[in-house]
């Protein structure tokens, strides 16, 4: 089952800079892009990198360890090394508050 | 100075007859040899294709004494890189074999692809305002050294020079011919197996064309005096250079009922009391143009395809050093073997290999050679057998394969000295 976790405040996520938190014990990296805000699973699915730790440029996070593209919105791998997708979690604004689904 | 290590005028007479044992412990004769030979104009054996069928799939192996890995890539073809990172040396690849999209150094966890182009470094852009990578760095000028690769009827070769000539033209016509025997339809890899022999690869590089030991050396068929009815010799070298060669036996009246010659020969003890319990062992299912009990097959300098009776196999030679080789058999079936021959296949895989009927004596008289030569690099091996019937292709007593290997190796490395020399 799941349930909805406050993570951070909306004020703290910055457009081009990556936010990491967590949940329950699960790492995450929070996104701004525009209006919008966005959870990664924060470990990259090619190896051990912290996607907090990366590179935000034209809706995708680079990875710090081999510069692989992930797109923020969907987890989806968008370049080499990486080839499998990262989870992403649904998100909402509740009074200022983000929360994250998982 | 490289003219004073290897002088051809010294070390191999000009019709290959005579060599100095020195060629088979110095230094840097092994050493001049990696350049010349392993990283020259040849192709080097890597593996079979149906060892890495599936995109990602890569096997570990060596072009003479450089780690190499051979791949698989996205678009299905094939790939060959040295396994030495281009950061700051590492092995990148520590894997036999296995299945990859991308190879990471352990070292620095710089990620290279299947055909060895660099993909990131970690830390390229810093990190949290602490410095990366200068600007000027482009991972396109950082990838792992990448070896020309090309197959021949599923035998992968690879090459570091780019003088080689295709691989095709490589093996010549007469040689592709008999690969093709072996190889006319699409293969199954089964496993291999790997030994080491305390002694130099051109020793192995002899007894693979030395028809003249096979009676003699081997104790198997003398043991169970096994003879062989019908049975026509053929010993050929290749058109062009005489590195490559071919020893078969031809079994002869082919229509006659298969294998009845053999049932009649009624296996039987030399000695009282010595006698094969299980006779299929030497059985011979027919499967080819032509019926031959063994195709001994060097492709100069790592490979020797070989078929003996229903086994097939591919075997890489490499070299360890001046007194050491490895040997890797490849055993293969064909994708359409029936279950019943598949078995056979395996069962007759005891003939050869590390322990094998027929082989195992091979590389104890290589051995015996090297201790035997080690302090008298300026003594001569005497290699005449039917040398004043040069011309003989239908027999086994004869050494002229190994005259002409040494004659070719002799041009291999000489022909470099005088280019490296001007
Ligand atoms: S660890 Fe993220 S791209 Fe390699
Ligand atoms: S040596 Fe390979 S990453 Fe540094
Ligand atoms: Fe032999």
């Amino acid at each position: 089952m799941t349930m909805w976790y406050a993570v951070a405040h909306e004020s703290e996520i910055e457009d081009d800079t990556p936010f990491a938190t967590e949940a329950k014990g699960t790492p995450l990296a929070l996104f701004r892009i525009g209006g919008a805000i966005y959870a990664l699973y924060d470990l990259c699915s090619h190896g051990a990198a912290r996607l907090s730790d990366g590179f935000v440029e034209d809706g995708c996070v680079e990875c710090p360890l081999h510069q692989g593209l992930i797109a923020i919105a969907t987890g989806e791998p968008r370049s080499a090394p990486i080839t499998e997708p990262v989870t992403a979690y649904p998100v909402r604004i509740v009074d200022g508050q983000v929360e994250v689904e998982l | 100075m490289i003219d004073e290590v290897f002088n051809p005028q010294e070390l191999v007479s000009t019709d290959g007859s005579q060599v100095a044992y020195e060629v088979f412990s110095s230094q840097e004769i092994y050493d001049l040899e990696q350049e010349r030979i392993f990283r020259g104009p040849v192709w080097n054996f890597l593996g079979l294709e149906a060892e890495i069928p599936n995109i990602g799939d890569f096997k570990s192996t060596f072009v003479g004494d450089t780690p190499v890995v051979m791949t698989r890539t996205e678009d299905g073809g094939l790939a060959a890189w040295v396994n030495r990172c281009a950061h700051r040396g590492a092995m990148v690849c520590r894997e036999l074999r296995g299945n990859a999209t991308s190879h990471n150094c352990v070292y620095h966890q710089w990620s290279f692809d299947t055909k060895g182009n660099l993909l990131g470094v970690p830390f390229r852009r810093g990190q949290k305002g602490q410095a990366g990578m200068p600007p000027e760095f482009k991972p396109s000028e950082h990838n792992l050294h990448q070896l020309r690769v090309e197959s021949f009827r599923g035998l992968v070769f690879a090459t570091f020079s780019a003088e080689t000539v295709p691989l095709e033209e490589y093996i010549g016509t007469t040689m592709g011919g008999y690969i093709k025997r072996v190889f006319h339809k699409p293969v199954e890899y089964l496993g291999c197996t790997r030994q080491f022999a305390n002694s130099n690869w051109k020793l192995y590089m002899e007894n693979v064309k030395d028809p003249y030991h096979a009676s003699l050396l081997h104790l198997f068929h003398t043991t169970f005096n096994i003879f062989r009815v019908g049975m026509k010799a053929h010993c050929e070298t290749d058109e062009n250079h005489g590195l490559h060669s071919i020893i078969m036996a031809i079994k002869e009246n082919q229509d006659a009922e298969a294998g009845a010659d053999y049932k009649e020969q009624k296996i039987r003890s030399y000695q009282e009391g010595f006698e094969l319990e299980d006779d299929s062992i030497l059985a011979l299912i027919e499967e080819f143009e032509v019926v031959a009990t063994n195709h001994i097959q060097p492709i100069f300098p790592q490979l020797v395809v070989q078929q003996i009776h229903n086994t097939l196999v591919a075997r890489q030679l490499l070299p360890k050093g001046p007194d050491k080789f490895e040997l890797v058999f490849h055993f293969f079936g064909y994708a359409d073997d029936t279950p019943e021959l598949r078995k056979l296949r395996i069962k007759q895989a005891n003939l050869v290999g590390a322990a094998g009927y027929i082989s195992m004596e091979d590389t104890e008289a290589t051995e015996l050679v090297q201790r035997g030569t080690v302090r008298d690099g300026a003594a001569r091996s005497y290699i005449n057998m039917a040398k004043h019937q040069d011309g003989q292709t239908d027999t086994l007593i004869t050494e002229k394969l190994i005259r002409s290997f040494w004659t070719g190796y002799r041009n291999l490395m000489g022909e470099v000295a005088t280019g490296a020399g001007a």
